[in-house]
Formats: structure tokens, sequence, C-alpha cells
């Protein structure tokens, strides 16, 4: 691929002669990864190359947490394209008071918030019964290690017990637990991720896990009792 | 530090968050109460569970879609109305020429649109001297009613006899005249309206002379308009 090509895409008028199938950018032939101030002010003057690898270093945060948020592998890839294309627009605005990954975890939530009240709003989401329409595509989606198929299968399943679980929450509790616990971040930056107090953040985890308790007791008497 | 102070402190104490006085009487009281004990242990498996979790990824990269969308959001495909609302620094010539096939079609139908219309209404003039005026009250002389269900036709008192000079005449004639019969009983005006002006002249004389019962509508008197047609016609005995 010719990356003189690639640069006039992100100029807007200057690339219109390229064909869209020359598009998909390879961010992996660069020499070496920028530092993420370097990154932003790069990105800023519409470099794709450094987009491309901003891309490539947040894509797998932001489909998990939208996989874990939304329960559909679908709707995660769909809210994924969108929270990259505000990242792009923007970028302007990130003023470097939070981390990079921090700004974009904020934008995804915001996303997934969105999604869910737009399906919220039709319906959809009281369509089909939810082992159907969310485990099965979730577990296609895991990593897969090299576990026995026993190991396998036992860590899958109790994956779709705690996933289901998850999805019974309020969104606000889902997502504290989600930042938290799935993505291991700190309190503050799942309070700066929300935008919310950190006191706001310690009040609705405590009351998600006891939820998720709540929840899980069948399952937590064997872990407990191991 | 009562059992319900430490579950509401649990989930800080898993976090590290409490001070080290509470902490403390925190992990004092778990030592002695076993609901507590379990209840901590429980959350703290669910942590485990969660943090277990293992990290989704998309099967399909979104690099390229982003790229994709990006290039048509800020690129040559926008749709073509979006020529009207952006400044004149941004258009692009080869979205012109599309208008133009448009643009012929507007100025066709126009055009069509002007050759169909017949142009304005003639205007009304009127004779010099006339004015408008208000129409006279229904059932006078100059608004006469005509017979129908509830005017009835006026009944002749006497009867008029024809002109002799119409009888002596040959050959077959008609007369369509209109008699307005007034509010009293006389006849207001005979109007010849088919028929020669000439020989119709006597009959019009020899009927303005009829009289007739006044005519009522509603309980009062009112004029009436009637038509009538008189012909004169050649009758010849049959050859035997």
């Amino acid at each position: 691929m010719r990356a003189g090509s690639v640069s006039k895409w992100f100029e807007g008028d200057g690339g219109r002669s390229v064909a869209t199938s020359e598009m998909s950018l390879d961010a992996g032939s660069l020499a070496g990864r920028l530092p993420e101030g370097e990154l932003v002010a790069s990105c800023r003057t519409g470099d794709a190359l450094a987009f491309a690898q901003l891309v490539r270093l947040h894509e797998g945060m932001v489909v998990s947490l939208s996989a874990r948020l939304l329960g559909d592998p679908e709707e995660a890839r769909d809210v994924a394209q969108e929270v990259f294309l505000q990242v792009y627009k923007r970028l302007g605005a990130f003023e470097g008071r939070s981390s990079l990954k921090t700004w974009i975890y904020r934008i995804a939530v915001n996303q997934c918030h969105n999604r869910r009240r737009f399906w919220h709003r039709r319906r959809r989401d009281r369509e089909l019964p939810i082992d159907e329409r969310v485990l099965a595509p979730l577990a296609a989606l895991e990593r897969r290690g090299g576990e026995s198929p026993y190991h396998e299968t036992l860590r899958r399943e109790r994956a779709r017990i705690v996933q289901a679980a998850l999805l019974e929450l309020r969104f606000e509790h889902r997502t504290v637990l989600v930042l938290r616990e799935v993505e291991g971040l700190t309190c503050e930056e799942v309070a700066s991720a929300l935008g919310v107090a950190e006191g706001t953040v310690k009040s609705r985890l405590s009351r998600a896990r006891e939820a998720m308790r709540r929840r899980l007791a069948t399952l937590l008497e064997g872990e407990v009792a191991s | 530090m009562t059992c319900r102070a430490v579950r509401r402190r649990l989930s800080g104490w898993l976090d590290g968050d409490l001070e080290a006085a509470q902490a403390r009487a925190l992990s004092a009281h778990l030592e002695r109460c076993a609901a507590c004990a379990r209840r901590a242990a429980e959350l703290r498996a669910v942590s485990g569970l969660l943090a277990d979790l293992p990290r989704l990824e998309a099967v399909d990269p979104v690099e390229a879609p982003v790229a994709l969308r990006l290039e048509l959001a800020g690129g040559a495909r926008r749709p073509g109305l979006a020529v009207l609302f952006r400044g004149v620094a941004a258009a692009r010539p080869f979205i012109f020429p599309s208008l133009v096939p448009a643009a012929c079609v507007l100025l066709l139908g126009v055009a069509a649109l002007l050759a169909l219309d017949p142009g304005p209404l003639p205007e009304v003039r009127l004779a010099p001297g006339a004015a408008w005026s208000v129409v006279p009250a229904s059932g006078t002389e100059a608004n006469p009613l005509f017979p129908s269900a509830e005017v009835l036709l006026p009944q002749q008192l006497a009867a008029v006899s024809l002109p002799p000079e119409m009888l002596a005449g040959k050959g077959e004639d008609s007369f369509f005249l209109e008699t307005v019969v007034a509010r009293d009983g006389s006849v207001a005006g005979v109007t010849l309206l088919e028929g020669d002006t000439g020989a119709g002249q006597p009959l019009v004389e020899a009927l303005r002379q009829q009289r007739f019962e006044p005519v009522r509508y509603r309980g009062r008197r009112v004029a009436v308009s009637v038509y009538r047609l008189i012909s004169r016609m050649e009758v010849r005995p049959p050859r035997t």
C-alpha cells in the first residue's frame, strides 16, 4: 500500500481520487510507536498513520467494553466505529486533563448509553431471551488460550453466568463494575471516564457489587467453599 | 462496629479505601462474625469472577470501517443537498453537471405552464351611464315571481278577444310572450320574446287589457311573470 495515498485520505478533498479499497491503514508498519502526546498532536494535524496507530492501540479495549456493556458483539462493533469517529472529530477538544485512554473510555460509555437508550425506545432489548441474544456471540469473541477443553468449557460457562448477571444490572452499576473490575481502572479513572465524583463511583460500586453478589448466589457457594 | 456498618463499608475495605483505624475495626469484626466474614468472601469472589472475564476482541478489526466512514463523511460522497449548505469554496465542480438536467426539467415545466395559461379573464365594462344597483325586492313588478307549487298561475277575470287582423291573415304564425301580472291584478307589462314584431303588436296591445285575480304568496300579494305561446295554424278539412 502506498503511504502517500493513505496520508491523503484524511486531508479530505485532496484524497478523493484514491479508491476506498486502498484506504485500510497499516499502522503496524510504523517503525515505532509514538508517545501519547505526540500521537495526539500528530492526529490533530491530520496524520492518517498516527490516527491508525491510535485506533489500533485502543480498538480492543473499546470493543471489549462495548460488548460487556451492551451484550451484543454486532452492536459493540458498530459502537466502536462510532467511538473512533467521535475521537477523530473531537480530538481538537481533548485538553489532556485525563489520559487519552480515559477520555476514549468516556466517549465509549456515552456511545453505549445512547445506543442502549435508542434500542430501549424501540423495545428491541425485549425481543429475545437474554441467553440466545447475548452469550453465544460473546463467547465467539473471547480470546482462546492454551486451556484444556474441560477447563475452557468450565471457564466459558462461568463467564456466561457472570455476563448474564452483569446484563441484569442497571446500566450505571454495570458500567462502574466493568470499568473497575474488568478493565482494571482505579476509582479516580472511573470517575474521570464517567464524569462523576469519585464518591459517586464508590457508592455505585458498593451497590453494584452487592447486586452481583445476590445474582450470583449459586455460583458463589462453590467459589467461597473452594 | 455493628454488622450493618461493616457491610456498608465492605466494598471500600476491599478497595483499600478505609482509614487504618476503621480497617482494623472492620477486620476485628470479621474475625468474630461468621456472617459478615462470609459476605466479605462473597464480595471478594464477585470481584474475582469479574476480573477473570476474558478480554473480548472483535472478529474483524474496526480500523478499516472507520477509515471508510471517515472518507465518506469528509470526502466526495456527500449527499447532493449538502451543496446548498456549504461554502462556495467547498463546492465541487462535478456536482454541477448533475444539476443541469434538473434545471432544464424545471425550466421546461415552467414554460409549459406559461404556454397553457389562457391569459387574464376579459375585463367587465359597464355601459356608459350605467351603475351597479340593488336588485328590486322579490315579488314586485320589477322582479316578479314565477309560477310554482306555492305561487299559483293568475286566474283571468275576463277573456280577451284576439284582434281580428290576426285571424284574417294566412299562414302559420307563433308568438312567445311574457306577461307580468301586477300585485293588483292589472298587467304591468307584456314583452314579445319571439315572433314577428309588426304582426304581434296588436296582440301585445290586446293582452295589456287583461285583468287577473291578484296572486298571493304566503299571505301577501305578489307580481307574477307568465309566459305563453300563442300559435295560429291553418286547419283544412280532410279530403274525401
